[in-house]
């Protein structure tokens, strides 16, 4: 029964989404009412259907009906409630279920909101959106099938990933992923429309822009959820791997990130309009190669799905909208002809172009370091592994670079610069910098390139605390207003700009907590027995007792550790070794002391309640907390920066600028 | 639907193919496309099973539903077809069918099922529901389990009659394969 209702919801969603694409396309080339009519309808039809399709599949996990395959694979009579809810998104066939109600949400806001804007775009791209939610359907009708039909349930299941029931942060991280993913969809559905069009006027480029920030809120979230989570779970007591899966969200995230800048040239000057939607494009492509390298089994990685018939469709898929994009690109490029000139010389312009290099650089970097172990194998028929070292090369220097651009960039005009503004713009900032370089210096740094980011961290933190404060500093002079009146009203009217560079100081402070944890932190493995002590970085550490605890789905040894620090006890910390029922190895979870400053991380690698005897990895880790932060920092300076869809019709691109602005770095 | 004609609305300006823009894009799809196909198949995950040509590891198990224990030792002399598997596994459903059927018409093949991270009560439930024409074994700490180097259920060994691994399969067993597994045991056709 339920079998047979969630495969119809799947194959009309097919229906509805293939035949909204044709439409769709059909009345962009020919366009009539009826026609933008029917293509509005069948998108708002596709999102009904996948909505449908995952309630039923979150009833049959609830009702425990191993009827349906999915469920057989992944359901379990002896989870908790909230286990079977999130099941849905636990494994693969699930996953693209899930993929489908998100691009369903997506689809039908993106739909509904422009239902009267832009007429000559939005068929085309409702389109292009139908499009890929037809492929989206096809795989969950043919290869995935989650609603197969199990012709003898099981009396009970196995359970969803035991690494999923491990901590919450695996709960949210997919959401946010697949949000971030998905969404990338609306900016190509654009992108494309603009091609076919043959204009990208300043009209469709907000659409397009706020559909790219809002999956780009999604990724930043979701790569460092993913990093969190390996971080509390994983117990090797890091947070990134360079990792293939890891990279294949990083990829999108770094394109969408230079589209977001090229986006505000085309918004600004009319340039860079075919590298805008040339980015654009790519990033949607990028987030589907992900998808394949998530799923396909190609990649050797904790993260990856096991192989199934799922991995040649979806690079059928990948194949096909990559060639169509470069035919698409080639065929019509040279309609969207810049409206003005990029400025030469010394400027805001140049900046962002050599910021959107840099950051094209650092896509291929990262795309040759995950691709390239595949080619050798190819090659050679011996596995590999670029690893770390090759990452972590290329990415410091980049990473410099790209911390001096953050800088340089908002201190300088648009237009080209006189030399006394040029002057007055970079000499406070860069006392600043070598401010901190000199006390580096004196604190006996003497990495070249640690002090070089000290030197380009000073000056981007004080160039953008500066446009930070600089409207509002305007404000309190002009107007006479207190500092929070200042504050709060130069926030509204500003409130682009003003998200931007909250964005740009999360940045920042994620980059300098990054650099100071990965190279200052300390680490010891150690093997100490019940009620012995050891010492690291400040910390005194005893280990008290060894405990069994059984739960519903999984039993656990816990050790009690009691830590004081510097001669005073700071309290007990509760590494674990967790068993679950139906997986062999035992999955450990860190205990993590997080503070301001440093993390005290432990680990078990291996313990024995009987002997009484401990295997422990002890970490000091400055500033990863930092790390989260900085994260949200760059989140909520996203969301500041969204314009709200009803004011987009209306606001003038120069509304955004502060009020009287008249230093070079005025308006963003 | 808005009505109001677009104030930039014209003709689109004639265009060809940018050949640039094509050389560029394919020179860089192509390629990661080739590597993408070239790879597709290839699990990262697995390795041929060391075990085959080598000695089966010994065991010597506790039968479901009570009895002495069966070793391997004990079935010297006949093929040997070793089944891990597990009431929770659906894809072990999917193939109890065929092998029970196969047991019985390969008599010459002594068929043997460990069961892996499962309880007694459960399996023999399932056993009794489901019918079984071989002897199925209980490796509470799955040390058989681990000598054979499974990474899931279900897996299966064949061993020839001097105890030797002559192939592993991983996933269900059809009658199909089964057939050309035993047809390897003795050597020729089936």
């Amino acid at each position: 029964m339920i079998p047979i209702l969630g495969r119809t919801l799947i194959l009309l969603a097919l229906l509805a989404s293939s035949g909204g694409a044709l439409v769709g396309f059909a009345s962009g080339a020919r366009p009539t009412a009826l026609g933008w009519l029917w293509t509005r309808r069948l998108a708002y039809a596709f999102a009904a259907l996948m909505a449908l399709a995952n309630l039923t599949m979150e009833y049959a996990l609830l009702t425990h009906d191993f009827s349906v395959s999915y469920v057989a694979h992944v359901g379990s009579r002896s989870v908790p409630t909230w286990v079977s809810v999130v099941s849905l998104w636990s494994s693969l066939e699930g996953s693209i279920l899930f993929w489908g109600l998100v691009m369903g949400v997506y689809v039908a806001v993106a739909t509904w909101q422009n239902r009267d804007r832009h007429p000559e775009y939005m068929p085309y791209a409702v389109g292009a959106w139908l499009a890929c939610g037809a492929f989206f359907s096809f795989l969950l009708a043919g290869p995935a099938q989650p609603f197969a039909t199990v012709l003898v349930p099981p009396l009970d299941g196995p359970g969803p990933n035991a690494l999923l029931q491990n901590h919450f942060l695996m709960v949210i991280h997919p959401p946010f992923l697949y949000s971030g993913y998905v969404g990338m969809t609306i900016p190509f559905g654009l992108a494309c429309a603009a091609l076919l069009v043959g204009r990208l006027g300043h009209d469709v480029i907000r659409p397009l822009r706020n559909f790219l920030l809002l999956p780009w809120i999604f990724l930043t979230v979701a790569i460092v959820l993913g990093g969190w989570w390996a971080y509390e779970v994983l117990g090797w007591g890091g947070y990134w791997a360079w990792d293939p899966v890891e990279n294949a969200s990083f990829l999108p995230w770094l394109t969408a990130t230079a589209a977001l800048h090229s986006a505000l040239l085309v918004e600004r000057k009319g340039v860079l309009k075919a590298w805008t939607v040339t980015l654009v494009m790519g990033t949607y492509l990028l987030t589907i190669l992900g998808t394949f390298m998530t799923r396909s089994g190609v990649f050797n990685s904790v993260h990856s799905f096991t192989q199934s018939a799922i991995g040649p469709t979806i690079l059928a898929f990948l194949a096909a909208a990559l060639i169509l994009s470069v035919v698409l690109l080639a065929l019509r490029v040279d309609t969207l002809a810049p409206e003005g000139r990029l400025q030469t010389g010394p400027s805001r312009d140049v900046v962002f172009l050599v910021q959107n290099l840099l950051f094209v650089l650092f896509t291929f970097t990262v795309l040759l370091g995950t691709v390239f172990p595949l080619v050798v194998e190819a090659a050679r028929g011996v596995q590999m592994s670029v690893g770390r070292p090759y990452f972590d090369t290329m990415s410091v220097p980049i990473g410099v670079c790209l911390l001096f651009v953050m800088g340089i960039g908002p201190a300088l005009p648009w237009g080209r610069a006189t030399g006394r503004q040029l002057r007055s713009a970079l000499l406070p900032p860069l006392l600043t910098a070598a401010g901190l370089a000199v006390l580096g210096f004196a604190l006996h740094v003497r990495n070249a390139w640690t002090l070089l980011a000290l030197f380009f961290g000073g000056f981007t933190a004080h160039v953008t605390v500066s446009e930070l404060l600089l409207p509002v500093r305007q404000r309190m002079r002009s107007h006479g207003e207190s500092f929070a009146e200042a504050l709060g009203q130069a926030g509204r009217r500003g409130q682009r700009r003003f998200g931007a560079y909250i964005a740009h100081a999360g940045a920042l402070l994620a980059i300098v907590a990054i650099g100071v944890s990965s190279t200052m932190g300390t680490s010891k493995e150690v093997q100490v027995r019940q009620g012995e002590s050891i010492a690291l970085g400040g910390y005194s550490l005893t280990f008290v007792n060894a405990a069994r605890v059984s739960e519903l789905h999984r039993e656990s040894t816990l050790a009690r550790i009691d830590v004081s620090k510097d001669g005073r006890p700071i309290g007990s910390l509760y590494p674990r070794m967790n068993q679950y029922e139906s997986q062999r190895e035992p999955i450990g979870t860190p205990a993590v002391r997080t503070s301001l400053t440093e993390d005290l991380y432990l680990s078990i690698q291996n313990i024995d309640a009987g002997s009484g005897t401990l295997g422990l990895l002890v970490l000091v880790n400055p500033m990863v907390g930092w790390i989260w932060i900085a994260t949200a920092v760059m989140a909520l300076g996203g969301f500041l920066a969204l314009v709200p869809p009803w004011r987009a019709a209306r606001q003038p691109v120069t509304g955004t600028a502060p009020v009287g602005a008249v230093s070079p770095g005025g308006s963003i | 639907m808005s009505t109001t004609p677009f104030p930039h609305a014209g003709p689109a300006p004639p265009s060809g193919i940018n050949p640039w823009v094509l050389g560029a894009g394919l020179s860089v799809v192509v390629p990661l496309l080739a590597v993408l196909v070239m790879n597709l198949g290839r699990d990262p995950h697995s390795i041929r099973s060391p075990l085959v040509g080598q000695a089966a590891p010994p065991f010597s198990l506790a039968p479901v539903g009570g009895g002495a224990p069966l070793s391997l030792e004990s079935l010297r002399g006949r093929p040997v077809l070793l089944n891990f598997w597990a009431t929770w596994c659906v894809p072990c459903l999917e193939e109890h069918g065929a092998l029970t059927a196969a047991a019985r018409t390969f008599a010459e093949v002594q068929f043997l099922g460990i069961v892996y991270e499962d309880d007694e009560a459960r399996t023999q439930a399932f056993l009794v529901q489901r019918g079984s024409s071989y002897p199925a074994v209980l490796d509470p700490e799955g040390r058989a389990a681990i000598a054979y180097g499974v990474s899931g259920v279900p897996e299966t060994f064949l061993i020839d009659g001097g105890g030797r691994v002559l192939e592993k399969h991983v996933g269900p067993l059809d009658p199909g394969t089964i057939a050309t597994l035993i047809a390897k045991a003795k050597g020729g056709p089936p």
